[in-house]
């Protein structure tokens, strides 16, 4: 397999996604419902971008887990699997594709400006926690940015131009509901994520925590979920409060994801 | 409807009720969960040792979450959450024990020495109970493989113990997999070298000794391979050089770490300069100095905390508890109904 082959395959999945993209928004302002068309090209998406992974990973013999490159590729291709889990099994949210894409394209930018080239894969990689680790994480992110869909559709609500465009989707009290439900799933797989990368790290580097930039921020975020959960049964919240906290979880999770890397050259700075 | 509960009602115990229902409430718990994000970005940032930072939180979360599951009706009607909690107050507790007891350390072993129980570096939890002078190991020998551009591959380091029984155990650690003893683990580092080793034979008299002298990492000091050393019950202080031609690591290929096939040791005391070859010697102000031969020597980190199992099982008890209380709480109303 080839590079070319490969950037050819990513490339076609990229123009499904923004056609899927595209039609959710003009569905939206056109109050129409393309969610077959919608969950169609996001299929046909995945598929391309699974073949483009599969391609790459045989090419270099290890997952895209090293560069930034391969994070954001393996990145966009989780967080739209499990968006379109909930999309396909939760009929009501699926207006949501017209908040969650245009933030997808944000990566697919991002992605095509990066070097496809092979990065080193460390010794201290070769390992299922590796997998589990990371596997973990891109559900976290994922459920997080379901909510963020929803927490979206609440916000836009409020403002003059949404007021009257998604009301065929729940209440706010049942979008805030089902908000809270993918912040809990992801609040499991976020404690998920911190346990497997603790044994990894006690494995690879003889600690299990080290207050490392990445380590620290991904307990931040873990604590401001928490905060944003529990803050739900302390005051009652209402569903614009909700839906401000959870974007602020998916900003702070997104920081840590891509941000970090920015910082530290490596996933783990000095760990490899 | 909630039923009153008659303990409250007793007035000798009215104001412990309400100094438990203040430490209990979920205000205070969203208070401890910003303290303890504050403490970790002091801890984070701070350039000296800021502990407690993150240990008064912590402190706290653990009488908050006490407190709570005494006061708390809720978690008699709901037994996950309860687990849950009770497990977060465990791995508060653990993980307490675990920075009073713990030890990290560094050590250093040349090819076929045998640890000592001495560490080069170490840091320690009050009630650590020193059980390293206890713990032999050996060093037989190690591969480090380096893929094209000097990049790091695989390490494997076989070592050798022997169990209480007087069997001797064989085994290959690195990278993943660490030496266990007794509870502490021994990993391999990315720090390793060589190590000239040499006979010293004091003017004073007495029995020959033999030992290697660890020069800076390689290829981390790959052109500061020079170190100054004394020998044994000498007041004259040497240095000691290793010198050879041949490219160990080549940056265009892959290559390993290996000793060289030629090489010459340069022993300088004061301003006389030696030149030895394995087997050569040189005599010196204090005695005789024989150069027996190049070794390598590996860097280990050793870790000891006795609470990691505990620790584990209490973390994946509270996910568990936790996803069993969602899926009951979730199960009530399907996910796809208005």
């Amino acid at each position: 397999m080839t590079l070319e082959l490969e950037l050819q395959t990513l490339w076609a999945a990229l123009v499904f996604y923004v056609l899927a993209g595209t039609v959710a928004i003009f569905g939206v302002v056109l109050q129409r419902k393309p969610e077959r068309t919608v969950l169609g090209l996001l299929l046909a998406g995945l598929a391309l971008q699974t073949l483009s992974i599969a391609f790459r990973w045989d090419r270099l013999g290890h997952g895209p887990y090293i560069t930034m490159y391969e994070i954001l590729l393996s990145n966009i291709w989780s967080l739209l699997t499990v968006y379109v889990i909930a999309y396909w099994r939760i009929p009501q949210i699926r207006a949501t594709a017209a908040v969650v894409m245009p933030i997808l394209f944000v990566m697919m930018g991002w992605l095509l400006m990066t070097s496809p080239n092979a990065g080193h894969l460390p010794a201290t990689y070769h390992t299922v926690w590796l997998f589990i680790h990371i596997g973990f994480g891109k559900i976290f992110l994922g459920t997080v940015l379901v909510a963020v869909g929803i927490s979206g559709i609440i916000l836009l609500r409020q403002s003059r131009y949404g007021a009257g465009r998604f009301t065929r989707m729940p209440n706010d009290d049942r979008l805030d509901e089902l908000s809270f439900r993918f912040m809990a799933i992801g609040l499991i797989f976020d404690t998920l994520m911190l346990i497997a990368g603790a044994i990894w790290a006690q494995d690879a580097w003889g600690r299990y925590w080290n207050w490392d930039p990445l380590e620290t921020w991904a307990f931040l975020t873990w604590l401001f979920v928490a905060f944003s959960l529990h803050a739900r049964f302390t005051y009652k919240t209402t569903p614009r409060t909700g839906a401000l906290m959870v974007l602020g979880v998916f900003v702070l999770a997104f920081l840590t994801f891509f941000g970090v890397p920015f910082i530290s050259p490596s996933p783990h700075k000095g760990a490899v | 409807m909630e039923q009153p509960d008659p303990l409250r009602n007793a007035p000798l115990q009215g104001i412990l009720w309400q100094l438990l229902d203040i430490l209990a409430s979920l205000k205070f718990t969203l208070l401890i969960i910003v303290a303890l994000a504050a403490g970790v970005i002091v801890a984070y940032t701070s350039k000296t040792q800021a502990t407690w930072a993150l240990v008064v939180p912590l402190a706290a979360c653990a009488v908050n979450l006490a407190a709570t599951v005494m006061t708390n009706p809720v978690f008699r009607r709901q037994t996950p959450l309860l687990i849950f909690h009770l497990a977060l107050i465990a791995i508060v507790l653990l993980v307490a024990i675990g920075r009073l007891t713990y030890l990290k350390g560094q050590l250093e072993l040349a090819e076929g020495e045998v640890f000592d129980g001495q560490l080069t570096q170490e840091e320690s939890g009050p009630w650590h109970p020193r059980k390293l002078s206890e713990l032999q190991f050996s060093n037989e020998g190690f591969t480090v493989s380096y893929a094209k551009g000097m990049r790091r591959g695989d390490t494997r380091n076989q070592v050798a113990w022997t169990d209480t029984e007087g069997r001797v155990h064989r085994e290959v650690i690195g990278d993943q997999d660490a030496l266990i003893l007794a509870g502490y683990r021994f990993y391999t580092s990315f720090n390793k070298g060589y190590a000239p080793a040499f006979i010293w034979q004091p003017n004073s008299g007495g029995s020959p000794m033999l030992g290697t002298v660890h020069l800076p990492a390689y290829p981390l000091h790959e052109y500061k391979q020079s170190l100054e050393w004394t020998p044994p019950g000498s007041r004259m202080p040497l240095w000691i050089m290793l010198q050879f031609d041949e490219v160990i690591l080549d940056p265009e290929r892959p290559s390993e770490f290996r000793l060289p096939s030629q090489h010459r040791i340069i022993v300088r005391e004061g301003e006389v300069r030696h030149e030895l070859k394995s087997g050569e010697s040189v005599r010196l102000a204090d005695g005789v100095l024989v150069y027996d031969g190049l070794h390598s020597w590996m860097g280990y980190t050793v870790f000891y905390d006795f609470t990691l199992p505990w620790l584990l099982a209490a973390g994946m008890l509270a996910v568990l508890s936790l996803a069993l209380h969602f899926w009951k709480k979730f199960s009530v109303r399907p996910w796809d109904k208005d």
